[in-house]
């Protein structure tokens, strides 16, 4: 189809740009991944211990800011030298590669004893398939709660919300008891916060058995986006805002420093992913406890469901090592590495096997770990599952709500208008 | 002149060709051929990392007319421009003429700190004005408590209604500088001798500044005119640092659209319809400053 | 003349001046003292001065490598201008010397290539840059910054050699010189003040370059300053004062480069407007 495209580029290419390739004795796999606090450690020191078992292997690692991180891969995958190995959200972000090709159907690899098949349980290994196929290794989970101030609770015999709308009600307490306290500080400045919010509102409103004909643009065209719960999801949102839940100017806050809020106990409560325990933690407050997103009253939400994210590895199509690159992958999941990520990241590994062994975790880690593995569905965020598109319009919406400048049902009609565009498209 | 050979003259030719060939390789590679790379994908609905492309006619542009961000972004670029030649080269004028003739103790001092911020890389300067507007950390806002005002319910960068202000705002307090020490520079080359026959005819401070200062640096006027014009529409870093082209895209420029459409959204195709619309205006920009600059 | 009134005027000159400069040092100022601080004063009261004068965060900042960063950024604006200004002079020479219709088209393209934003070829840009297998490699980043360099480049040169002396060349050329030769030994070293002009503005731009650079160069050891200062947020995650170190130590060395050097650099910027 581009052939000309092609020539043209080839044409480019031809003249003497190219530098000559450096002799290689060993097998170089390139691996990208995110860069979180502690990864770097972690990476580094699972990268000496593999090449020094496997001295054949070379591995060559880059990591990436979160932001810069969903160019970079694709942008990498579309070109001639892509990692062998790269980190993905599971979700619309991973099967997209799927179905275009980028990512390597990994099922005849990783077998061995020593293989991430082996290694890791069936229900961790389903979220990689597609079609039959095997498209990655899930490395960890990520969950989200209410983390609270326990002395602070205790204190002004503050309860654990049993419902939203105690939620909402705190908000207004806190505030009465000291105006200068903001109750659950947001930072939406990327966007990404609110909408975990809004995706666990729509579970606990629509129930997941409707969202996911909607989320996946399958629902008929007049039925698209219009459940009266997705505004109704929304209007919480509102209400959150008009009980000053939110800090000043939440569209202008960084994440980073809704979690110092909270660490300085300049906030009594968060809505935080499983990761902040760490944070926490590494800012030296450690009197926390965390609880759910508690149900929505009159919501179709079951119980038991929670926030998970599922983040692994895929392979890239064009790989010319995958089974090198699957040996370095499995590495990452065995009981000894999962144990590591545990203490180096405070974060769920998919190996779980190796965490009664170690004698750093805290009990808040042991807590979140026992919260996952008990969910009963696992509730994907709602900009992992949507097309760019559609995502990028509920992202928007957001911004628009919280800043007054749309109300739910405009939000909702700009979504639905989004998802009708592309559905059509396509 | 003497009647030079036939052979001398086709050496030259020679020779010509190849002084400009490394000019002309290196322009075809990185600026000609993506210019037609990106005029064809503009035909076509592609994802960046998709391997079949549709070929969809002007459906890209049409869908650009219809793009409301489109329009938000080319607005944004148009209040840059325009903005940016207002403060920068504005100012710019009245410091290099203060520099010039109006003051003569410490010239050089305020000359360097007021050209400083072009050193600094602009992504740097961005992490810096974020974190001075900070609707929570930030020192601006305890600032304008302090004096008693209310800062912006949103923030500086959250409320769509000022947020590309102040970006634009960021954008002089960069580059204001630059043109002053471009304009100074024109300022020192006009013959102290023009200032005194205006002198003797009466002409002195605004009125000289007016009738011999402006038509003499017309020429570096519209040089500067032209670098921030094209600087303008070329805006990337700050917003991408600052905003990332929100809240909700109200700080779009076409060149954050672009960038965003392809490589975070997958619509290439219409990126590069983008591209095309962006390319057409740089051109047509770069054609009527050529026109101006000729005839001065 | 009234004295008085002219003190007035200049006190209030004075006080423009004054305020402009005062509201360019003050961010920087700031940038500076904040660095100090301590995470929890920062955010409980903004303004106030740092407790103490400790030296940690700027050590934890360059522990993320703004050394290398600055290297890179040096090496990758040095190459490249070097490239700008041999290429475009070479050019821009010949060009004043051709007579004709095909030089003035030559010319007019490469004029073209100047309204040419690279913002706008970014995909085309990177896919070849890939196709030739130069993804992270300095060489991705000097070449196509030599190719949008040339052009203003050219231009600059290009109003340089036209008035330039025709006699000094004949003089060359009776001498036995090529024409070649002759651009080597007799113009060159006589363009000092345009060639000086043309690195310094490029000098500038290159070293601010971001967006090409976050795209081709991934690998953390050969990152540019503006690339690499970005990771400052992602590596100190809510630690500002860690953030506005890093940013200190990446913008100060050039700043104080400026104040010695400022003659030279707004001697060669003015050259930029003749």
């Amino acid at each position: 189809m581009n052939i000309w495209m092609k020539t043209l580029t080839a044409l480019a290419v031809a003249l003497p740009l190219g530098m000559p390739a450096a002799a290689q004795d060993k097998v170089q796999v390139k691996f990208w991944t995110l860069k979180n606090p502690g990864m770097d450690e972690f990476i580094a020191g699972r990268v000496e211990a593999f090449e020094e078992a496997n001295p054949g292997i070379e591995i060559i690692y880059e990591d990436f800011p979160n932001e810069a991180y969903k160019t970079a891969i694709q942008v990498a995958l579309n070109g001639s030298e892509p990692p062998d190995a790269f980190y993905n959200w599971v979700g619309e972000d991973s099967s997209r590669f799927v179905r275009e090709g980028l990512a390597m159907d990994i099922s005849d690899y990783g077998t061995g004893p020593d293989g991430f098949q082996s290694l890791l349980s069936d229900g961790w290994l389903s979220s990689m398939r597609q079609d039959g196929g095997l498209y990655g290794v899930p490395l960890e989970a990520v969950s989200k709660f209410f983390y609270y101030n326990v002395p602070f609770f205790e204190e002004h015999d503050l309860k654990v919300p049993e419902t939203f709308d105690d939620v909402v009600q705190m908000c207004r307490d806190i505030r009465a008891i000291d105006s200068n306290l903001v109750p659950l500080p947001l930072g939406n400045s990327e966007r990404w916060k609110l909408i975990h919010w809004i995706t666990m509102l729509n579970e606990r409103i629509v129930g997941q058995e409707a969202t996911s004909v909607d989320y996946s643009l399958s629902a008929p065209d007049d039925e698209l986006f219009t459940n009266p719960g997705y505004v109704e999801a929304w209007e919480k949102v509102v209400e959150l805002r008009d009980a000053d839940c939110f800090e000043d100017a939440p569209n202008a806050t960084a994440p980073e420093l809704s979690y110092v809020m909270f660490s300085t106990q300049a906030a009594p409560m968060i809505y935080c992913g499983s990761w902040c325990a760490g944070i926490f933690d590494g800012d030296g407050f450690t009197d926390y406890a965390m609880f759910r997103m508690p149900p929505v009253e009159g919501g179709k939400g079951a119980d038991g469901t929670n926030f998970v994210i599922i983040q692994g590895y895929q392979v890239s199509a064009k790989s010319k090592h995958p089974e090198e690159t699957v040996k370095w992958l499995s590495f990452l999941v065995t009981p000894e590495s999962g144990r590591g990520y545990a203490e180096a990241m405070s974060r769920v590994p998919s190996n779980p096997s190796g965490l009664e062994e170690s004698e750093s975790l805290t009990d808040s880690f042991k807590w979140i770990a026992n919260d996952v593995a008990s969910v009963t569905a696992p509730i994907n965020v709602l900009d992992v599952l949507l097309d760019n598109n559609v995502s990028e319009a509920y992202l928007n919406a957001g911004v628009e709500v919280l800043n007054g400048s749309k109300t739910p049902q405009e939000a909702m009609d700009s979504v639905r208008q989004t998802a009708l565009e592309v559905k059509n498209r396509q | 002149m003497p009647q030079r050979p036939r052979t001398a003259r086709s050496d030259g030719r020679l020779t010509y060709a190849a002084m400009l060939s490394p000019a002309i390789v290196l322009l075809s590679i990185f600026v000609f051929v993506p210019v037609a790379l990106v005029l064809y994908g503009s035909l076509f609905r592609f994802g960046l990392t998709s391997a079949e492309w549709t070929f969809v006619g002007l459906s890209n542009y049409v869908r650009a007319m219809g793009d409301g961000v489109f329009w938000i972004a080319l607005r944004n670029n148009i209040i840059i421009v325009v903005g940016s030649i207002v403060l920068q080269v504005g100012f710019g004028t009245l410091l290099a003429a203060v520099l010039d003739r109006g003051i003569t103790v410490g010239n050089t001092v305020l000359r360097t700190i007021i050209f400083a911020p072009m050193v600094i890389s602009s992504v740097a300067v961005g992490l810096i004005w974020l974190i001075i507007l900070d609707p929570n950390v930030g020192p601006l806002v305890s600032l304008v408590k302090a004096m008693g005002l209310t800062p912006p319910r949103l923030g500086f960068l959250g409320d769509p209604s000022i947020s590309i202000w102040v970006v634009l705002g960021i954008a002089s307090w960069q580059y204001t500088g630059f043109m002053m020490v471009l304009i100074l520079a024109g300022l020192q080359a006009v013959p102290k001798e023009l200032y005194q026959a205006a002198a003797l005819d009466g002409a002195t401070g605004l009125r000289a500044f007016w009738h011999i200062t402006l038509p003499a640096i017309r020429n570096i006027l519209i040089v500067a005119v032209l670098i921030t014009t094209v600087g303008g529409f070329k805006v990337f870093d700050l917003i991408f640092v600052t905003t990332g082209g929100g809240p909700a895209n109200a700080t779009q420029v076409l060149s954050t659209w672009i960038y965003f459409q392809a490589f975070n959204l997958g619509n290439t195709g219409y990126a590069d319809a983008i591209s095309v619309i962006l390319l057409a205006i740089a051109v047509l920009l770069g054609w009527a400053q050529l026109k101006s600059s000729r005839r001065a | 003349m009234n004295t008085r009134r002219l003190n007035a005027t200049t006190l209030v000159l004075y006080g423009f001046v004054g305020l402009m400069s005062l509201i360019v040092l003050l961010p920087v100022i700031y940038m500076i003292m904040a660095a100090f601080k301590t995470r929890t004063s920062m955010f409980v009261s903004p303004l106030a001065l740092p407790e103490s004068l400790s030296f940690e965060t700027f050590e934890r900042a360059w522990g993320v490598g703004v050394g290398g960063f600055m290297v890179n950024s040096l090496l990758v604006t040095f190459l490249s201008v070097v490239v700008i200004v041999i290429v475009s002079g070479m050019a821009a020479y010949a060009l004043s010397q051709m007579r004709g219709w095909v030089g003035q088209a030559i010319y007019l393209m490469i004029v073209a290539g100047f309204a040419i934003p690279v913002q706008a070829v970014l995909v085309p840009v990177f896919q070849i840059m890939s196709g030739a297998g130069l993804l992270n490699s300095r060489l991705a980043l000097v070449l196509p910054y030599a190719a949008y360099g040339i052009p203003f480049t050219v231009i600059l040169f290009y109003a340089f050699f036209l008035d330039f002396p025709k006699e000094l060349e004949e003089a060359a050329r009776l001498d036995g010189c090529s024409r070649f030769q002759a651009f080597v030994r007799v113009i060159l070293p006589l363009s000092g003040p345009a060639i000086a002009s043309a690195a310094i503005f490029q000098s500038v731009f290159i070293w601010n370059e971001f967006i090409l650079a976050l795209l081709v160069l991934t690998r953390r050891g050969l990152k540019t300053l503006p690339v690499g200062i970005l990771d400052l947020q992602g590596e100190f995650t809510s630690d500002w004062p860690a953030v506005l170190a890093g940013l200190t130590l990446a913008t100060l060395p050039l700043l104080i480069l400026f104040v010695l050097a400022q003659k030279y650099f707004v001697r060669s910027l003015a050259g930029l407007g003749k």
